[in-house]
Parts: structure tokens; sequence; C-alpha cells
């Protein structure tokens, strides 16, 4: 016990080291005269960024658009994650993979898809429903609140996703069959027993989902701000970028409030699912959920789920593969399929920056996450298992970079890794990238933890396994689900990561980000969207392959 | 135990070496400007040294550099941005003073205390000109202001793009004969609901597409995006644009490789090669980019604006263009 | 190998109030005996058991398992569970679901490096002993719960450890199943002579398996006792209420014999076991039902004479339960099954001053 507390303490310090430093310069920055973070103190940043007369306005925007996205990923992840894991619907291992796709898309990317397809003026979708319903004005508006929701709760749907389907695929089968003993039907069962035992995975999802929203930037600048709807992230962008010397330390004084709810957020997650033991599913009974016949219901059902899938997420990604065909953004018409050529492919594949960028991508993606997911292992049994104030701190700790809006984090490692050895290497990128994401890797890790019965490691280390080899032996097999889904979302993340990339890397670490933004600010969506469909290959390929792992090393 | 001890020696080791290699004769290139990877290999081809392209965008060029200067670690031996960030880090003690032998063809005003300006970020009408009638194209920039463009335009955000608000303030001073013929443009504009996006970045893509039919953006997109139909409105008035400026850093590690940089920088080769393949309007006397009438065409370059000026001008415009 | 444990405690802080879980505990678990840890839920016994194997942390204390101190406040000593060298059998069994039926027993050995083959061997071996025979390739939650159990049991006999401990092993099993497993359990365990500490709250179980009972309430050990002298001889009212079942009579002490005490109780004067109360003391009288025997009509010991009516009786297969009342008192009997007596019978019953037992009040 003396040695698990210590363990704690080390964790607390490595993880502390990696998301408050940043945290720290930026609070500095924030409190300081100038552009630097060694200027005299002021509080002139707080008073501007807090006396705004918009503020109102935008905290109304961002409440709805946050609780609206996250609301949509959530409930939309349940489903897919219901579906995909505990009924017997055909096509799972597919629609499993396109569940978790936008994932791997850069948002940019997939907000200017949706503009395509949903812009009021000649959205391919408002156009062909004003075709066939012989309608004067268009149907959507994708510049509008509801727009915003639609595409950032896809975007973060997978987050949810992954969060929600370990704990979904780990269901103690006993809890649901005696609810039905009880005479209910499988709705009563599901809505009366299966979501409240699944409680805390889809808090942990929905908690993760609005923290995401509210640093989120790209789905407001590209589809909120021509509808002229401003949240927090482009208030803070709006706000600073007036001008050329550009003051970060006013953007993170407005940041401060967004981490302030985000640890509040945390530790009502913690006060809400603190008797986690009443959760607990996986015992040595009943291991493998029972998988629900859905009968009649089975092919209205998929027909239900593909389209669902295809409109909300293929659609995009193939108007991604139509856009890279194209040579310049335009509808689709016999004209624009005979002018149809490889000219974006080919100018992205024989840049070399784009190919040392790729590598240097896949490096991050796959040690980085590895890494990580290793990282989380400890810090989630520290968090779950080792129920201390310390751990409560370690768990608010592992969030700070993460909840901080995308387009400050960056600039405070920085003004962090700027005073250490490995500024300007890929090592900065990568221990930046593990410590902004690393809640990727706990929070499904922990859910799935928080399901394993305590009696199945306890009894490992009577029998005379050291911690270690208890780890090793029981509870990494055991966790094979949260690692599979954790180690996806961080690997996919670090593909195509663009905040702290943007900052950070530099000649010899390009990443793909850098691509993404030199072809974003040239309005080059062509060879973007090139990039993009290649990103989306690799990810796919790397989830599939991992998914693969996962089903092969589950018994 | 022992598999996690040699990891932890493994990765101590790659961090060592993946430190910031010192090479011989190399030169470091930060800039906002897109796309010159052709200018970085014409250098090295020409003169043996290695150029290290670092692209660093508007918004984060001050932050980068200053953050990187304050601890002792600026890695650029030349920086590249719009003339009012330079002015700014040169404030700071960032730059040293180098004027270049082959500026002296260039105009008196390009040679700026050390800074030389060598293109203007130059703005104009882009057009779609499969679905914009011949007769219907601005003539002048009023012409922009009539109700047959409402709904159809798309613009940076005017409240907050720099480039932008300093095109506006640029039109009242060098265009429009009185303020208040200015301001009536203004408010014509605002009237039409221009759409708002984050930068010039994705101005040109709604007008391709047809989403819009004309967006205040930059002709260069003429020809980096060909072959889409776009196409810049000839107006009777000179066109403006934000000058573009270069400079050598004090703490350069690479000086003499710095100098010979932007020598080759200034050259007739290198800013043929901006004004070809990415459509630069460069101040190399007789160079422009092969877009049709702009050898023709006036380009001012805008006054120095301060950063006070340009949030005052921002906050009006968000204003002005906030109507319904 | 013994078990000995001095001065534990353990407090639980919820709410701001302290529970204390273990308080004071003192015992000593003798060596290749079974020790059962008796008492109603929560009464701090599976705590003491993870105290002992060291998945839970005391505040104060000792505990040595044979020589070795494992854990000492005082000296700063904790050996880490793993360390301790013994074997567990958890009420959940904690059978690890993604190992089959082989690896599972296997583990402790694998865990400890024993070449394949010898552990091939010793699974072998065990797994006919709790035949299991051919379940190697089984996955453990393909297989039922009271097979479950056994492969628990042979995880924790395959190292051959020093201890074994138990927590409620067969809480989670069938009547029948649970009297089957019970008594190959003793088998076992008497054949393997080791050391085992037992935690059960079911009394038939208790009495059934163990050498030694050790019953606890509210964080402290009441009374320590073979099965024998804790059914019989019981000092303590709640010892003697909480195994089988018990009439509690307030009565007081009249004289002192030579071997004997006398008490006046509700019911009557009564000669008991000798306990050394001082007259006049307030005490009470035990009398379980099943020592309530029929007074014969050549009844001729010297057991005291109970007439009382009765009240009811239940027909339970083995015996008749019942109640008969004296006064205002009821007691609960148990007579033959095969017995013509029915309610409102005025009857003769004997209780010998053997099976009189006396506690404090």
């Amino acid at each position: 016990m003396n040695s698990s507390s210590r363990n704690t303490v080390i964790l607390l310090v490595i993880v502390g080291f990696l998301t408050v430093s940043p945290v720290i310069m930026l609070l500095f920055g924030s409190f300081s005269r100038g552009l630097s973070v060694s200027g005299a103190f002021t509080l002139d940043k707080y008073i501007a960024a807090y006396t705004d007369p918009d503020l109102g306005e935008i905290i109304n925007n961002t409440v709805i658009f946050v609780f609206g996205s996250s609301l949509l990923a959530t409930l939309l992840a349940l489903f897919l994650s219901y579906l995909n894991n505990r009924t017997d619907i055909t096509w799972k291992f597919l629609f499993r993979i396109i569940s978790i796709t936008p994932m791997m898309i850069p948002h940019i990317l997939f907000s200017v898809s949706w503009v395509l397809l949903l812009n009021p003026s000649n959205g391919i979708f408002n156009l062909i429903l004003k075709q066939l319903f012989g309608l004067k004005n268009s149907l959507f508006n994708i510049y509008s609140l509801g727009g915003m929701i639609l595409v950032e709760g896809l975007l973060d749907m997978p987050i949810a996703y992954l969060i929600i389907a370990p704990a979904m695929a780990s269901f103690d089968v006993n809890l649901e069959e005696s609810s039905r003993v009880c005479g209910a039907n499988t709705l009563q069962t599901l809505i009366r027993i299966t979501l409240p035992v699944l409680r805390p995975a889809i808090l942990a999802a929905f908690i993760l989902c609005i923290v995401r929203c509210m640093a989120s930037f790209a789905v407001p600048s590209v589809i909120g701000m021509p509808g002229r709807i401003y949240v927090l992230a482009t208030h803070i962008y709006r706000t600073i970028s007036i001008g050329f010397a550009i003051d970060y330390g006013k953007a993170a004084a407005i940041g401060m409030s967004v981490l302030v709810i985000s640890v509040i957020l945390i530790i009502i997650y913690r006060y809400l699912t603190a008797e986690s033991e009443k959760y607990v599913t996986i015992s040595s009974r009943g291991y493998r959920p029972a998988v629900i016949e859905l009968k009649r219901a089975k092919v209205p059902l998929f027909f239900v789920l593909g389209l669902l899938l295809f409109i909300l997420i293929v659609l995009p990604v193939l108007v991604l593969v139509y856009t890279s065909l194209v040579p310049y953004s335009m509808i689709p018409s016999s004209r624009a399929l005979s002018m149809m050529n490889l000219n974006h492919w080919r100018e992205v594949l024989k840049d070399p920056i784009s190919i040392l960028s790729l590598k240097n991508s896949i490096f991050l993606g796959i040690f980085g996450a590895t890494i990580g997911i290793i990282l989380s292992i400890f810090v989630a049994y520290t968090i779950v298992r080792i129920k201390t104030r310390t751990s409560g701190i370690l768990e608010s700790l592992s969030f700070l970079s993460f909840s901080f809006p995308g387009i400050v984090i960056g600039v405070g490692f920085m003004w962090f890794f700027v005073r250490t050895p490995i500024y300007a290497t890929i090592w900065a990128l990568l221990i930046g990238y593990i410590a902004t994401y690393i809640p990727y890797g706990i929070r499904p890790l922990s859910s799935a933890f928080i399901q394993i019965h305590k009696h199945l490691e306890e009894s490992s280390r009577v029998f005379g396994a050291k911690p270690l080899t208890t780890m090793r032996r029981i509870i990494v097999p055991l966790l094979i689900p949260g690692i599979t889904s954790g180690w996806i979302l961080m690997a996919t993340m670090f593909l195509r990561e663009l905040s702290l990339s943007v900052v950070l890397a530099r000649p010899g670490s390009e990443v793909m980000a850098v691509q993404i933004l030199r072809f974003a600010s040239d309005g080059l969506w062509g060879r973007l969207s090139a990039l993009g469909i290649i990103m989306i290959v690799i990810s796919t390929s790397l989830v599939a392959l991992v998914t693969f792992i996962g089903i092969k090393l589950k018994p | 135990m022992k598999k996690i001890k040699l990891t932890i020696i493994i990765i101590f080791l790659l961090l060592l070496m993946g430190g910031p290699a010192i090479g011989a004769s190399k030169v470091s290139f930060y800039a906002n400007i897109t796309a010159i990877e052709p200018i970085m290999e014409a250098f090295e081809a020409k003169t043996g040294i290695a150029g290290e392209y670092t692209r660093i965008s508007t918004d984060k060029f001050l932050a980068t550099v200053l953050t990187e200067f304050e601890a002792g670690k600026l890695l650029a031996d030349v920086i590249q941005a719009p003339i009012p960030v330079l002015e700014m880090l040169s404030e700071k003690g960032v730059i040293s003073s180098y004027i270049s032998s082959v500026a002296q063809t260039y105009p008196d005003w390009t040679h700026k205390n050390g800074i030389q300006l060598f293109g203007i970020e130059y703005v104009a009408l882009i057009y779609n000109k499969e679905l914009v009638k011949q007769e219907d194209v601005p003539k002048r920039y009023e012409d922009l202001t009539d109700a047959k463009w409402k709904d159809k335009i798309v613009m940076a955000n005017p409240a907050i793009h720099p480039t932008t608000i300093s095109w506006l303030i640029g039109l009242k001073e060098n265009v429009f004969s009185s303020e208040e013929e200015w301001m009536n443009f203004v408010k014509g504009l605002a009237a039409n609901k221009p759409m708002f996006v984050a930068s010039f970045g994705p101005t040109p893509a709604p007008v391709e597409s047809g989403e819009k039919l004309i967006a205040i953006s930059m002709p260069k997109y003429i020809i980096t995006k060909a072959p889409a139909p776009l196409d810049w409105a000839k107006v009777a008035q000179p066109l403006l644009g934000t000058p573009r400026a270069i400079a050598v850093t004090s703490s350069a590690p690479n000086p003499d490789s710095a100098k010979a940089f932007i020598d080759y920088w200034l050259s007739d080769e290198a800013m043929s090669i901006l004004a070809e393949d990415v459509g630069e309007y460069v101040l190399a006397p007789g160079i422009f980019p092969p877009i049709e009438g702009m050898d023709k065409a006036e380009v001012i370059a805008i006054r120095e604006l301060s950063d006070e000026e340009i949030q005052q001008w921002g906050n009006e415009f968000k204003q002005i263009f906030a109507v319904e | 190998m013994e078990i000995q444990i001095k001065e534990l405690s353990k407090y639980y802080y919820t709410d701001g109030k302290i529970i204390k879980a273990l308080d004071n505990i003192n015992i000593k678990i003798p060596g290749k005996r079974i020790c059962t840890l008796l008492g109603p839920s929560g009464c701090g016994k599976t705590t003491l058991l993870r105290c002992i194997v060291g998945l839970e942390k005391p505040d104060s204390g000792e505990i040595k398992i044979g020589d070795e101190v494992v854990w000492c406040n005082k000296k700063g000593i904790n050996i880490p569970t793993e360390k301790r060298g013994l074997a567990m059998v958890f009420q959940t069994y904690a059978i690890w679901p993604h190992m089959n039926v082989y690896n599972n027993i296997a583990y402790p050995l694998q865990i400890k490096n024993f070449p394949k083959e010898e552990i091939y061997k010793r699974v072998k071996k065990i797994l006919n002993f709790v035949k299991l025979d051919g379940f190697e390739k089984r996955l453990a939650t393909n297989i039922s719960g009271g097979q479950q159990q056994r492969v628990a049991l042979a995880r924790a006999l395959i190292a051959e450890p020093k201890v074994i401990l138990f927590d409620e092993p067969l809480s989670n099993l069938d009547a029948k199943l649970r009297e089957e497993t019970r008594k190959e359990l003793r088998n076992f365990l008497s054949e393997l002579k080791i050391t085992a500490a037992y935690v059960t709250h079911d009394q038939i179980e208790a009495l059934a398996l163990s050498d030694v009972i050790a019953v606890m309430n509210s964080g402290y050990i009441v009374e320590v006792g073979s099965p024998r002298q804790i059914y019989f001889n019981t000092t303590h009212q709640f010892v003697a209420d909480f195994i089988g079942r018990a009439n509690l009579i307030k009565a007081i002490v009249k004289s002192q014999k030579k071997d004997k005490t006398i008490v006046d109780s509700e019911i009557g004067t009564f000669i008991c076991q000798k306990r050394d109360f001082p007259v006049e003391s307030k005490v009470i009288l035990c009398i379980r039902p099943e020592f309530i025997y029929l007074k014969e009509d050549n009844y001729s010991g010297e057991g005291n004479i109970i007439t009382g009516i009765i009240e009811n009786l239940v027909f339970v297969g083995e015996t008749c339960e019942g109640e008969m009342s004296i006064g205002n008192k009821r007691l609960m009997i148990k007579i033959e099954s095969e017995s013509s007596l029915k309610k409102g019978d005025v009857v003769n019953f004997v209780v010998s001053s053997d099976h009189c037992l006396l506690v404090s009040d």
C-alpha cells in the first residue's frame, strides 16, 4: 500500500508536469503585460476579456452548441454501440469502422464537406431536395447553430462511441436477464437496467464530448463564422486576431474559464460515479454478453442504421473523394465528371514534405499512442482503484491541457518547450500530444477498469504475482476492449493533430497537420481532400488492424 | 522491469539524437508566405546551401518568433512576414539591418530600416467567370453595393481579418475621394450581406462552386486554383494590398547564408518563380504574375497601420456589418 | 504453520464517523488446522482475512505467519501480498475469464517460473484431485458454479501453500452442492494438512468444517473454541444465540454447588452447568431446543423437569419444531417427528443440567 501511494505520487508528478506546465505558462501569459510570458503583472487581459459586451450572447451560443453536440454525439454513440455490440445486426465490423471514421478526418475538412452538402445557395443535398419536391428555398442551412451541432456532434461521436462501446461489450448479462425475468421487455430493460448500469461510461463520454466541444475551433470557424454565430472558441479568435500582434495571453485569460468549467465537470463526474463498485459487471461469470436477437426489427434497423451512417458519415467522405478528383470546387454534373483527374493526388504525393509528414505522423500515431496508452493504464488504475484525494487530483490534472481551447494550448506548449532541450524536435510533438490527449486513453480505460472485479487482480497478487506481473497477465488482457478504444482514439488523433503541430512542427519534424494547414490557408480543398483520404486510409488500416488484434486477444 | 528500463534508455538516446543538428551550410527561413518550395529548391541547387522552410501562419508569427527569440532559441536566419509584423519584431531587436545589393533596382520605398519589401499581398474582386455575365462584372468598387450582389459576396470577416480591415482603410485613403463616399460604399457592401469566412484561404471555394459569385480575395488564386473559372474585376481604381517583407535576424546562426538567401530571394529569378508559380505580386521591376491585365494594373501598398488603428476600425466594421 | 495476530485494529472513516472494522483483535490460528472466522455480515471477519493476506492495511497491531512478521506498524513491516506465500479462495472465485481452466490453475506455478513439464504434471494431478479431469481447455467462464469453485480451490492448492484463506467460498452454491463441497473440502484439507482460515457466516458450515471456530461480532472476537466447545459450552450470550438456536431465560444465581450452579429463573429453579457467578447475580439461562427432551414415564435422572403447554408444532421432516408456554414465557422445542402431541397438550420435559448454560446478562 505504501508503494501504491508512492506510485500515485510518481504518476502525479509525470502527468502533472506534462499537462500543468503549458497551462502554467498560459497562466503567466494571461497575467503578463505584452505578448510574452515574462512581462510585468497585469489584470488588464482579464478585465478586457470579461467585460466584453458580446459575452452574454457568446455564452448563450456556446452552451447551446456544446450541449447540443455532446448530446447528439452521446445519443448517436449509444445507439450505434448498442446495435454494434449487443445485437445480431448484420455487417457489424463495417458499421464499427464507419462509426469511428469521423475521428480520422481533419475537422476542417469534414466541415467543408458538409458545407458542400448543405449550404443554402447550392448545397448538393439542398439542390436534390429542391428538384425532388419543387421547393423554392433551400430546406437546410448549414450556417446555423443546428448545422454546427450536427457537424460537431458527428465529429465527436466516435469519442463517445469508443468509450461506451467497451463498457457495452463487457456488460454482465445477468443484470439484464433478471430484468427480463421480472417481466420487462427488451426496451424496458434497456432503459431501466442497461443504461443506468452503463452510467459511468455514458457520463464519461458526455463530459469528454463537452470538454472537446468547448475547445473545438474548426466547426465554429468554418460553419459558425459564415453564419455569424460565435462561440467561445471563435470569440477568442476574434478577440485576439484583430491586428498583427496577437496576444495569446488574452486568449489564455478567456480560456481559463473553460478550464475552470472543465475541472468542475470532472469533479461532478467523480461525485456522480463515486460508488463505482455498484457498477462492477465483469466477474468470472457472464463475461460474454448475450447477443440480443432483433428478430423482426432486424431488417428495418439494419436499413435505419445503414442509411444513417451513409448520410452522416459515408456521404461526406464521398464528397471528399469527389473533391479530390475534380479540378476545383464544383457542383456534381456531367461536366464535373468529365473533368475529373488525379492532379491533386499527384501534387500531394510528389511533394517531399507530404511524404515526410506522412512518415512522421504515422510514427507519432503508432509510437505516441502506444506510450500514451501505457501511461494511461497506470493513471486509470490509480484513478479507479486507489481512491485517494491524490488520485482525484490526478484525474483533474489529466484534463488540463485537453480542455484548453485548441488555438491557445499550442502556444502554451511552445512557451513551455522552448525552455527545454527538445524544442523543435519531433519529441516535443510526441510529449505534447500525449500530454494533451491523455484523457483519450484514460477515459475508456477507466470506464473499462470500473467493470473489472477487484478480486480478479487481488487473487493474482495472492498467488505471488507482483503488481506489474498482475498488470501484464490479468489486468491488461481484461482491459483489451478499453485499450483498443484508447489506442484508436489516440492514434487517429495524433495522425491528424493540428493545434500543437502548427506551433511545434519544424523542418524535419513536419507532420500532416502542417500540410493540412498549408492547403487550407491557400484554399486548396482538392489537395486537402486527397491528403484527408490518405489519412482516413491510414487510420482505417490502423483501426482495422488494432480491432482485429483486439478481437484475437479477447478469448 | 528490465524491458521498461531498456525502453527508457532507448527513448532517452533517441531524444538526444533528435536534438537540432547544426549543419555547416544551411539557412533557416520562417515565412508566412506559402508554396515557395520551388524557390527553396532552386536556391539550394544554385548555392549549395540547404534551405529549411518553416511556414508559420500570420496569427502565430509574432508569438513564435518572439518566444524563441526571448528564450535565445530563435532558429531562423531569415524571416518573412507582412511589414507590420517585421516592424514590430524590429522594435524588439530581432532584426539585423541588411540592404541587399540586388534590391537596388527596386523602388526606393521598398527599403525600410534594413527590412526589404518585395511584394504586395494584393486584394481584388474575384468572380466566377462562368456565372457572372461580362456586363455585370464590377467596373468600380462601388458596383459591389448594387443590390444584384445581395447574398452573392464572400469575404474575410472585416471585424477580424487584419488584411481585409487594412484593405478597407486603404480604399478610404487611396481610392475614394471623400470619407462619406467611402462610408456609403462600406454600408452598401454591408447591406448586401456578404458571407464571412475566417481568412482569404476559404474565399475562392464558394465562388468556384457557385455558392457565391464574387469574393473580396486575392488574384493569386487565379493561378494557384487554375483551371477554376476565376477572374478578377479590372476596376478603374487601383488595387491595394499589405506589403510583404523579408529580413535577416539579429541572432542568425548562419548570417552569411542568410544574406546569400536574401540576395537570391530578391533576384529576378526567384521573383519570377514567385510571380509565375504562385501568382504573387512582386516589386522586382518588370516582373508580373501571369494574370491577364495585371501588368497594367496599379497596385498600391497600403500605409502601415498600427494594431490599435486596426482594432479600432475592426470594431467599427463589426457594428456596420452587423446589420440584419 | 500458525498465524498469530496481536492487537490488530482497523478503522474506516465515513461521514466523519469512525467505524471500527477490527477492534484490538488477538487470535492464534493454529497450524495444520481449519480455523473458521464466524460471524454475522459486517462483523469484520472478511476484513481480518484481507488483512492477513495483505489486501488491506490495518491501522495498528501485528500479524505473524509462521515465524515471519508480515505486518507490524510499530516496526514498519509490511510484506506485500505477493510475498506472503499464501493462497486464497475468493467469494466470487475470481476465476480469470480470459484464461482457460488449465492456465487459471497453473498461474501460481507459472508466476514462480516452474518448468513447464512440472506445471503440467501438477495441474494434471490437482485436476484429478478436484475431479475436473479433461477440463483443461475449457474457458473458465463456460463451466458451472460448482466447477468454478473447484477450479478456484485447485488454483489455491497447486503451489502447496503453507496457508490457504477462504472467503465464504461456498456462499454462491446451492444447498445440496454446498453440503457436498463442504465435505470434500474437509477431506482435502485434512488430507493435505494445510493451515486454513475460513470466513463464513453460516454456522453449520463452521461447525462441520472447523477444528477451531472464532466467533466475531462488530469488530472483535467474542469467543474461540472447538466446534463442540462453542456449541455446548459457550460462555457468551451472543455465541449461544448465533450458533444454532437458543431459548434465553432471565435468571438469578441462588447457590453454588461443587460442580453445579443453581438458579431461579422465570420458569422455575434450574440446576445448571457450573459457572463462577456470584450468588444473587443476574444471569441468562440458555437452553437449546434440541436438548429439551420429552420426559418418559420411567425417567429417574437428575435433569430439570419443565411442564408446559404445547402452543404450536410444525412438521419439518426430520423433526417437529414448535413452541410451548410456561406461564407467560414461551420456549422453542424440537421433538421427534413421529410424536402424536398436539396443540394444547400439557407435557413434561427434561433438560439435563449439562445443557443448561449460564451466560452473563
